[in-house]
């Protein structure tokens, strides 16, 4: 019995001291954004002695709130199209025999493994040929591109399990593929398609490397990129620095904790 | 009837080739132009030299800048510290993550749900955030983990957490551990609760129960999720980008490189496009290799 109590106890202090260590710098950012500069310097540890509401004036000077709104229409763009092609896509994969099939499927796999970085020259030469440096499209695009491969593989597991009967009647009335994508596929996809467009919404708002190379313009900055200037503005005014962090980050953790159990639930697909 | 039949048939098949093509080739279109192409350019401007104001002064130089990498100190160091990354990933990510997962499932009775929820809160904060706040606990004037190694009695590193190379390194793991371990966690928690009640019922009957139980009887039933856990953390190990450029900037004097840093640093810094192609063609090449033992473990499964 007592075997089990002290199991039980190590079981809870390791777990509640591995929370400690994931909420401790969330805690320290959102506190040192109301601690004066004298407080942050003296008393690293301690708490705010008022809530000053200086830093976040100063924060907000960088202009965060348009790497906000740049961030939020690359990633609606994005994720649309990146789950209405690959759920099309997906689609084919699992459902008509072409003898291509397994060679578009392989491909697929080759694009999920090809990381932004093993093509970043060539990339960017595209994109600056295009003119498209320092354009929210320029960014979408290749963002779009990259997020379909995996988007394809999640899709194909769930067409596949999908009963075959519904389409066969459909068949036997003369609808097309397309008719049947459209009809009746899409409209009984809401989880899949939920637990896709919340992983690609969480990679594409968070996305940094090649949104680093394509917006160096202040106008066009993505939120990840935006946050580098607080530290080029603020350099040791650490206030100013975590009330940006605050405003950027609060709002996503709002949102997650309302869908905690879809984004749980999206990635926790991935292992099977 | 049966001709009827027929006629129904062909006209559905050469209908569907149409439909299945427009449903497949806006994916195709995508990925050729942003990632195959891409990826063909790399190969190919990997054997010359060019730099980015020099677009159309390419001159060829064969496999010169890939001998350039074998002699470069700093490719072999970046190297090196992808793979560090690498391993220790994967014993803090999957291996703790792991020992949380199991905790979760079978250790404890009340307050399961908060406790993945904080745990796995970091996952969605941008790396770059995470880097900046990470930042202000390292940072040697302010920084709490100053405040308590000294409070402890210890004494601090004279160079800060981020100067030393060999300190960084290790201080760059923990900020990805702290961000990571939550996925890794719920990625094996979803294993875990896929072995049948019964399993253990059976096993305790046999006499193991508590850890014994979950070396012997859990962990080989979720081999398969242990492997794809670990298989995403070398993928990500191997794009490690944004703590080191928000960190170190690859430095002091290139120690902190990674792979994907020190590409950016060729290519963008100091415009030498042709090598860093070449470094790119060296990380293609391990991507792929690790995309095939993907595809190869996902078949098994």
């Amino acid at each position: 019995m007592s075997r089990f109590k002290i199991a039980n106890i190590i079981a809870y202090g390791f777990v509640t001291l591995f929370s400690i260590y994931v909420l401790m710098p969330i805690l320290v950012m959102v506190l040192t954004t109301f601690k004066s500069k004298r407080e942050i310097f003296l008393e690293p540890l301690g708490i705010p002695s008022q809530f000053g509401i200086s830093s976040f004036e100063k924060a907000l000077t960088v202009g965060l709130g348009s790497f906000m709104l740049n961030s939020f229409i690359v990633s609606f763009f994005a994720v649309f199209l990146i789950v209405t092609i690959s759920g099309m896509a997906a689609y084919v994969l699992s459902r008509i025999d072409f003898k291509i099939n397994k060679f578009v499927y392989l491909l697929v796999v080759a694009g999920f493994a090809i990381p932004p970085a093993a093509v970043l020259v060539p990339l960017y030469t595209m994109v600056s040929n295009l003119n498209l440096l320092n354009s929210l499209f320029g960014v979408i695009m290749p963002l779009t591109a990259f997020g379909i491969p995996f988007t394809v593989i999640l899709f194909y597991a769930f067409f596949l399990d999908f009963p075959k009967e519904v389409e066969e009647a459909a068949t036997i009335d003369g609808c097309t593929k397309l008719q049947i994508f459209f009809r009746i596929i899409v409209p009984l996809s809401g989880p899949v398609i939920a637990s896709a467009a919340i992983f690609q919404t969480v990679w594409i708002w968070n996305e940094f490397l090649l949104a680093l190379i394509m917006l160096t313009s202040d106008d066009f900055k993505t939120l990840p990129i935006g946050l580098l200037k607080l530290r080029g503005e603020w350099t040791s005014d650490w206030g100013a620095i975590m009330a940006g962090l605050t405003i950027a980050v609060i709002p996503v953790l709002i949102v997650f904790l309302i869908f905690q159990k879809y984004f749980v639930r999206s990635l926790a697909g991935l292992g099977k | 009837m049966n001709k009827n039949n027929t006629q129904i048939n062909s006209f559905s098949l050469s209908n569907d080739k149409v439909s299945a093509t427009i449903l497949l080739v806006p994916a195709l279109i995508f990925c050729t132009i942003f990632i195959f192409i891409p990826a063909i350019g790399t190969i190919v401007g990997s054997f010359y030299s060019y730099s980015l104001t020099s677009m159309n002064n390419w001159k060829w130089v064969g496999f010169g800048n890939y001998v350039k990498a074998t002699q470069d100190e700093y490719f072999w160091v970046a190297l090196k510290n992808n793979f560090i990354i690498v391993f220790a990933s994967i014993v803090l990510q999957v291996g703790v993550g792991t020992i949380l997962a199991a905790i979760l499932d079978r250790g404890i009775k009340y307050g399961r749900v908060i406790f993945r929820t904080i745990i796995f809160t970091p996952m969605v904060i941008s790396s770059v955030a995470v880097s900046l706040i990470w930042l202000i606990i390292y940072d040697p004037n302010v920084g709490i983990l100053n405040a308590i190694v000294k409070s402890i009695g210890l004494s601090t590193p004279s160079k800060g957490w981020l100067g030393d190379p060999n300190i960084s390194i290790w201080m760059i793991m923990i900020t990805a551990a702290w961000q990571n371990t939550g996925f890794m966690m719920v990625l094996i928690l979803a294993g875990l609760q896929g072995v049948s009640k019964e399993v253990y019922d059976a096993a305790e009957i046999d006499g193991a129960t508590g850890v014994k139980a979950f070396w012997y009887i859990t962990l080989p039933m979720i081999r398969n999720v242990l492997i794809v856990a670990i298989l995403i953390t070398t993928i990500g190990a191997f794009k490690v980008f944004e703590f080191i450029f928000v960190f170190t900037q690859g430095g002091p004097s290139n120690a902190t490189q990674v792979l994907g840093t020190y590409i950016y640093l060729q290519a963008f810094n100091l415009l030498h496009m042709g090598y860093a192609n070449a470094l790119s063609v060296i990380l293609l090449i391990i991507a792929l290799f690790l995309g095939w033992l993907q595809l190869k473990s996902s078949r098994k499964a």
